[in-house]
């Protein structure tokens, strides 16, 4: 056997040198290859924190900004005035109560004569709608001067044509008699410009309503009066108490404008500190100087407040009076039942409202304009408000609370939505689907995850809104609380609409954590005896529990920052929703972290008070990220059984 | 070690395989096995790596039937007489008479006691005093019981890894089956932790009738008193194990533990 020739072996010395490399720079390339993947992963580390430090300078003003609003409605009077307006404010609620039950009363008798004047007056409305052509070109004609009888005759015949037709064309209600319909028709055929007397049926179907709603009246007569002199009971105060929000808003408009002539002075006077130019130091301090404006005196304007404080006083107990008298002359019926409950609701409520007003009206002695507002109280403010107002002509408050109600409320019902429905989903996929069944069903719940939001808003609007206003309009599903809804724009749609996006997620973090269970438990499992059901859920499911909880939470993340479609279709009303009646809150609409922001970011001018609020918001939402992919991570290191 | 051949009445074998044929798919793994395995014996399944003997195994408590396209196409498999194949056999019964340790041990990440209480909740076994009592004993089997009857709720993860494989044999004879199938339990063990196994075998045999899947012929030696050699799917030599491994009668046989191939 010949063996091949050994290849020439280098010089002893030389073996162990390291080879010479090229190099790049005196860098070897290897080093600058690894610098480069380095540098790559540490961008995503520096972007993160550059966003937190932008987040926080652009926010961390807020409490500072927000003290000092604060402390000029303070001593301004407009807080004052605000102890007794806020509680008044129940007032209209009542008011408004009352006045439903009244016209639900007034309705019993008058319904159906009103139901024909309006029907009839619909029906003249649709005429005219469609004989304004004629009409108009008949009116022009004469107008002009001279008159062109030809003319005018042409049209007028074209007119009545038409007037004749649209007439005959119309359906009218049963409750029009035969000789009503044939006169009704005859009538809107005479339809002409110049005539604006109303036709007599018309007429004598206005009548028939007075009459009808005057018997009425005459029948709730009682409910009818306490409701004219609750509504009333109210103007006296109101009036002082206008009087006196017109002179607090008047101060701290003064106030405000001198803040700002203030600051302009102050930011010249820097700028002429640092200017090296004698000439242009001089003319910055001398603009400086013309722009000292006076200080608004608030201890004089405050004091022509609560100079008055004892007739405002005197005004609340009078209210107070005629509201306990009015609710002991309230009827005991009304018309109908809700009127009724209606009138009821209001006689139970009144007491606690005049309570209210004199509980309001004893603090007024108490309150001192120049106490000073407490950082404490301004972080209270944000955290624990519950308005927020902008742009208001009154005050503006930056409460967030009912943002962060909607905003978990809407996460919370689409976690609820979501969670079985995914989870379900991945057990079945991972554990039951043949190969051709996951074939299909992984990649189009992957694919969900595709589709815009705006799109998906735009189904909520269009299609799911309508879909949950009428079934819950069936009359069988009246049970469910807060059917029939009233608003096709509410959180149950936004969190159904968030359901659907987070499931991609769930799901696909669902099936990995079921995939993850090590094969030897379910070889375990089966070598007992155990049915596939059983292996599933005593074994599978447990051991994948950790990855499953941490999908959810994920999800939740998910939920949270979602903007779009809540943007679009939680209704954006910003009130905290009526808890108090129950599961349907869910039917009611809301505003959310995210959508406020995108709703108002655009339209704020930058360092405002209401811009620093809003990234304020941003930093909490920011904060509630952070903590839901946290508390997913432990949840996946807690209960990571297999991995111990 | 005496392969006690103490012919009594003769009950029938345990498991029987008559004249069977196996595949995957298009390949066929076991060409016309016959076996007898008799009660409180333990017999040892030896041969090369592929030759199937862990499908031989695996036949006598049907898990291959998780293998798409995995079937035995002739002959067949009698579990204390009864064809496992029969239409009216309950899978979920036939795996109650028949445990299996496999060579990874791999207990759930419950309770040492819920992973030895599994087999009997998931029979439907729900008196607590009954699956207590089987706990004990069970571990008792497995010589645990002493070493953690303190901490049977502690997680069966933390165990040592012998503790664990005797752990998983604790909860395959918690259902007291028949037979205790062992595809090769010692294969990723310390020697100290196969010792302890070997030792515990003996144990077994009294009660359970075990057969053994192993790579290593001195344990084969140790443990059994039956041995069957393979080799490329087909039943070499099936013998007491003395015999075996002291006068095979095939040349097969003797070359393989002469070591001549493996």
């Amino acid at each position: 056997m010949n063996s091949l020739p050994t290849p020439s072996r280098p010089p002893l010395r030389s073996v162990l040198l390291r080879s010479r490399k090229h190099t790049i720079l005196g860098v070897d390339p290897q080093k600058l290859i690894k610098y480069f993947f380095g540098s790559n992963a540490s961008v995503a580390i520096i972007v993160l924190v550059l966003i937190m430090v932008f987040l926080l300078r652009e926010g961390i003003d807020f409490l500072p900004t927000y003290q000092r609003e604060l402390q000029t409605y303070r001593r301004a009077g407009l807080e004052f005035c605000d102890i007794i307006d806020q509680p008044l404010q129940r007032n209209q609620a009542l008011s408004s109560s009352l006045r439903q039950a009244v016209s639900a009363s007034l309705e019993t008798l008058s319904k159906p004569a009103r139901d024909r004047r309006d029907a009839a007056f619909l029906l003249k409305r649709q005429v005219e709608d469609k004989t304004a052509r004629p009409r108009e070109s008949l009116r022009q004609v004469l107008e002009k001067t001279p008159p062109e009888p030809e003319q005018i005759k042409v049209l007028r015949g074209e007119l009545v044509a038409a007037s004749a037709s649209a007439a005959a064309a119309l359906s009218y209600p049963d409750f029009f008699s035969t000789a009503e319909r044939e006169q009704l028709q005859r009538e809107f055929a005479a339809l002409t410009p110049e005539v604006t007397d109303l036709p007599p049926l018309l007429q004598t179907l206005v009548a028939e309503f007075d009459v009808k709603d005057g018997e009425a009246r005459t029948q709730f007569a009682e409910l009818v009066t306490a409701q004219e002199e609750f509504e009333e009971a109210a103007e006296p105060l109101q009036e002082v108490l206008d009087d006196l929000k017109a002179k607090a808003l008047e101060t701290k408009e003064k106030a405000v404008e001198f803040d700002v002539l203030e600051i302009n002075r102050q930011r010249l006077l820097e700028a002429a500190a640092t200017e090296t130019d004698p000439e242009e130091k001089a003319s910055l301090t001398q603009e400086a100087e013309e722009s000292v404006s006076e200080a608004v005196n608030l201890e004089e304007s405050i004091k022509e407040i609560t100079g008055r404080t004892a007739e405002l006083r005197e005004q609340v107990e009078k209210y107070a009076v005629v509201i306990e008298k009015a609710a002991a002359v309230l009827p005991k019926d009304a018309g109908t039942g809700a009127a009724r409950a209606m009138v009821n609701k209001v006689r139970e409520d009144i007491p606690a409202h005049a309570r209210e007003m004199r509980a309001a009206a004893a603090t007024l002695e108490g309150w001192r304009w120049d106490k000073p507002v407490s950082i404490f109280r301004v972080i209270g403010a944000f955290f624990f408000g519950t308005q927020w107002i902008t742009n208001s002509s009154w005050q503006d408050f930056y409460g967030f609370v009912p943002l962060l109600t909607g905003s978990l409320v809407i996460a919370a019902i689409a976690i609820l939505i979501a969670t079985p429905v995914s989870v379900v989903a991945a057990i079945y996929t991972n554990q039951f689907a043949s190969e051709r069944e996951k074939e299909l069903i992984k990649p189009v719940i992957e694919f969900i995850q595709a589709i815009p939001s705006v799109v998906l808003g735009f189904i909520g609007i269009s299609l799911l809104g309508n879909l949950i206003k009428d079934v819950s309009e069936w009359g069988w599903l009246q049970w469910v609380p807060g059917f029939p809804i009233q608003e096709r724009l509410n959180m149950f749609n936004a969190g159904c609409l968030l359901a659907f996006m987070a499931v991609p997620t769930m799901f696909s973090l669902s099936e990995d954590a079921l995939n993850n269970v090590p094969r030897a438990y379910i070889d375990a499992s089966d070598a007992l005896g155990a049915t596939k059901l059983q292996t599933v859920f005593r074994v599978i499911v447990p051991a994948g529990i950790s990855g499953i909880l941490s999908a959810i939470l994920l999800g939740l993340g998910r939920v949270v920052g979602e903007t779009m479609v809540v943007l679009l279709v939680a209704g954006n009303r910003i009130a905290i929703p009526d808890f108090s009646s129950g599961p349907g809150v869910i039917f009611q609409p809301a505003h959310t972290l995210t959508g406020i922001i995108a709703q108002e970011l655009g339209e704020v001018s930058r360092g405002s008070s209401h811009w620093q609020a809003l990234f304020m918001v941003g930093i909490v939402l920011f904060a509630i990220s952070l903590l839901v992919n946290w508390c997913a991570r432990a949840v996946a290191r807690r209960f990571e059984p297999h991995k111990a | 070690m005496t392969p006690a051949a103490t012919p009594q009445s003769i009950p029938p074998p345990v498991v029987q395989v008559r004249d069977m044929d196996f595949c995957y798919g298009a390949s066929q793994a076991l060409f016309d096995i016959n076996l007898k395995v008799e009660y409180h014996r333990v017999t040892a399944l030896i041969g090369p790596s592929g030759c199937g003997k862990s499908t031989l195994l695996r036949c006598i408590n049907r898990m291959n039937d998780r293998v798409p396209s995995a079937r035995v196409t002739k002959g067949e498999v009698l579990v204390k007489g009864k064809n496992i194949h029969d239409g009216d056999v309950d899978l979920t019964q036939l795996r109650k008479q028949v445990g299996m340790v496999f060579q990874k041990s791999n207990p759930f990440p419950k309770s040492i006691y819920e992973n030895v209480a599994y087999g009997l909740r998931i029979h439907g076994e729900k008196n607590k005093s009954v699956l207590d009592e089987a706990v004990e004993r069970s571990l008792s089997h497995a010589a645990l019981w002493e070493e953690l009857k303190d901490r049977l709720h502690a997680n069966a993860l933390a165990l040592s890894g012998g503790q664990q494989q005797r752990l998983c044999i604790a909860r395959a004879i918690a259902t007291v089956p028949d037979v205790l199938l062992m595809d090769e339990p010692c294969s990723a063990l310390d020697p100290i932790s196969t010792l302890k196994i070997e030792e515990l075998m003996h144990q077994l045999a009294r009660e359970f009738t075990v057969v053994i899947v192993t790579h290593n012929m001195q344990q084969a030696v140790r443990v059994s008193d039956y041995t069957a050699f393979l080799h490329l799917g087909k039943l070499v030599e099936f013998a007491p194990t003395e015999e075996l491994f002291t006068n095979p009668r095939e040349k097969l046989t003797d070359s393989y533990l002469r070591g001549t191939f493996s």
